[in-house]
């Protein structure tokens, strides 16, 4: 049954990431975006996109790039890929496209939902592989991954487990999302927007703050990659993926779901809890999500204190590129050795005391892990290595 | 990578069926039947009425399929997973939600829409109602051939990340307010994967995959959903 997995790990090809390029409303780049994080910069600052001024938000805060522009009637996605994909080096024109977004180009189901018609070309799931597959003249069929929250995590899984069995030497995975009214008031709706900037693992969080940007990520097979000379920046060792079986839009309490994808990529990694470095988390901000992680890495890591940071106070939550992000933010942990800040973490919420830090913090082993969760009770988690 | 088929189940504009208890399946255009969901499940599910129509057709072709595996019925939550492959995925939640925005700028968003938002969403409805606790998440084609579902559900079963996994397409046509023409049909087709060998109900027949978007049946090639509906029935006849 378990064929791939069966194979002894010297028979398994490897999955190196040759490329990682990133925007966010913290950096335009991923040099840019690590340097900011580790200046405990943030990016959460009053929204100007869209009217907030409501007495009904109880939030009017988001993480936005503040000079994205939609062109032409194109959403605002489109001016995202533009400045990703700038970023990017050659893509082999066999790499299989697995793109990944929580809700693609929105702001134009927005405009036309207001009478003014933009077009469907960037409104249907799809349209983020159809636009990055012209760019870029790749051959095959792209997808596009849609599972909430964790969607490019899965993404990131799916492209490694098509290198590990064979059936590519190429992919590229990118993924996108952006601060809309419709996402605000969405969340806004649920109660689970804070007031001020979100406080990953604080005592006193009260919810998340959104962001927007966007990841790419060239996955390659360790011969091919070797053999065109690509840069190793990390390995995508494990995979997890669980659904809660609980509820639609809340996780389950104790964090089974997430312990069992964790203890999934670990397995798939063939790597023992003692191998992980640190983890990046999703940390949300949000009172049931952080608590929950904390119960799951207790569950998988015991009384082990190792660094658990989030991002997301300083880039807000990107929804389905969060994982495509922070996985390339992840490489940047294994390579310097260092786990950022976790920006608005001030009073521990319980069982984060040493283990996250508003500072940063020394990292010392080969293995990051990374999870992401979401609505439909999603769980997600990579294993990334050096 | 191989799988047998163990369990078929559908609802498209032609019927509503599964694979051992029918003969005949059809994809074609048009508007789905007016269905009863509630009559698809042994026990009372009152969240169907809460869902959108692409979640009330998603989860109950699951439950379709799983009843056509033998999988139904259940104690302990399972490591079953689910891919679903969609054209408009949620589209028309999307649109129902963001009408209860524009009025009053936000203050009547309605969050009980808003679950419904992700095109993943009904998956959560389908682990909750039967305990599959597997990979889940719903994929979009550049050229839709609806079987992206099934490739990406076979992949994950040879992976080893799933013990069993469902795989299949599910849409409910494109929200009128594009004007955008349907060039697909509505309908939700599913199809149980497991090892080879492991389910004892006999196999409609094996799933192959050798590279990324080649599907192969009882080792003949396949790019249409329809054709391996109506070969595993025909199989199941034979």
């Amino acid at each position: 049954m378990n064929m791939i997995r069966s194979k002894s790990k010297n028979e398994l090809r490897q999955t190196i990431v040759t490329e990682a390029v990133a925007v966010t409303a913290l950096g335009s780049n991923l040099e840019d975006l690590w340097y900011k994080l580790m200046q405990k910069e943030t990016a959460i600052k009053p929204i100007k996109r869209f009217p907030v001024d409501r007495e009904h938000y109880r939030s009017r805060i988001a993480a936005i790039i503040d000079d994205l522009r939609p062109s032409q009637g194109r959403s605002l996605l489109i001016d995202l890929l533009d400045r990703l994909m700038d970023q990017m080096g050659p893509v082999p024109a066999d790499a299989i496209l697995v793109a990944a977004t929580l809700k693609s180009g929105i702001d134009n189901l927005e405009s036309e939902c207001r009478g003014k018609p933009t077009g469907f070309q960037d409104i249907r799931l799809a349209s983020l592989a159809d636009n990055l597959g012209a760019r870029l003249g790749l051959k095959g069929n792209g997808t596009c991954i849609s599972a909430s929250c964790a969607s490019s995590a899965i993404a990131l899984a799916r492209g490694a487990a098509l290198i590990e069995s064979g059936q590519a030497e190429a992919v590229l995975v990118c993924c996108a999302d952006i601060v809309s009214e419709y996402a605000f008031s969405g969340f806004s709706s649920l109660k689970a927007l804070a007031p001020d900037p979100c406080r990953p693992f604080d005592r006193n969080r009260q919810g998340l703050s959104l962001g927007e940007g966007a990841a790419a990520l060239l996955l390659m097979s360790n011969t091919r990659a070797e053999h065109e000379g690509r840069a190793r920046l990390g390995t995508v060792c494990g995979w997890g993926i669980t659904n809660d079986a609980n509820h639609i839009t809340a996780p389950v309490r104790g964090g089974a779901g997430l312990a069992r994808a964790v203890n999934k990529a670990l397995t798939s990694a063939r790597k023992k809890p003692d191998e992980i470095a640190a983890v990046c988390a999703h940390g949300t901000g949000t009172v049931y999500n952080d608590r929950m992680e904390l119960d799951a890495f207790k569950q998988v890591f015991h009384k082990r204190r190792l660094p658990i940071f989030s991002v997301k106070g300083a880039i807000g939550h990107t929804l389905g590129a969060a994982g495509g992000i922070e996985t390339a933010l992840g490489l940047k942990v294994l390579a310097t050795n260092t786990a950022p800040p976790t920006i608005g973490f001030v009073n521990p919420e319980d069982g984060a005391q040493g283990l996250v830090s508003a500072d940063q913090q020394a990292i010392a082993g080969d293995f990051l892990l990374t999870t992401n969760s979401g609505f439909g009770g999603i769980n997600a988690a990579l294993v990334l290595g050096r | 990578m191989k799988a047998d088929i163990t369990g078929i189940g559908w609802i498209t504009a032609a019927g509503v069926g599964r694979g051992r208890n029918h003969h005949g399946f059809a994809l074609p255009a048009g508007r789905l039947p007016d269905y009863t969901p509630e009559k698809f499940f042994t026990e009372p599910y009152p969240n169907l009425r809460r869902m959108d129509a692409y979640s009330r057709l998603g989860v109950t072709a699951i439950a379709l399929t799983l009843e056509d595996a033998g999988l139904d019925t259940w104690t302990e939550k399972r490591d079953i997973g689910m891919v679903v492959a969609t054209v408009y995925g949620c589209l028309g939640a999307d649109v129902d939600f963001y009408n209860t925005v524009i009025p009053n700028h936000g203050a009547q968003a309605r969050p009980a829409v808003f679950s419904y938002t992700s095109a993943n969403s009904f998956l959560g409805e389908a682990a909750i109602r039967f305990g599959l606790t597997g990979t889940n998440y719903a994929v979009a084609e550049q050229h839709p051939t609806g079987l992206a579902g099934l490739l990406a559900a076979l992949g994950h079963l040879a992976a080893g990340d799933d013990q069993k996994i469902i795989g299949g397409v599910c849409d409910v046509g494109c929200p009128e307010i594009f004007g955008w023409p349907d060039k697909f049909p509505p309908g939700a087709v599913f199809f149980m994967l497991e090892p080879v060998g492991t389910n004892p109900r006999p196999s409609f027949g094996t799933l192959h995959s050798t590279s990324p978007g080649q599907l192969l049946f009882d080792g003949s090639p396949l790019d249409d959903l329809a054709v391996l509906v109506d070969q595993c029935l025909s199989n199941q006849a034979s």
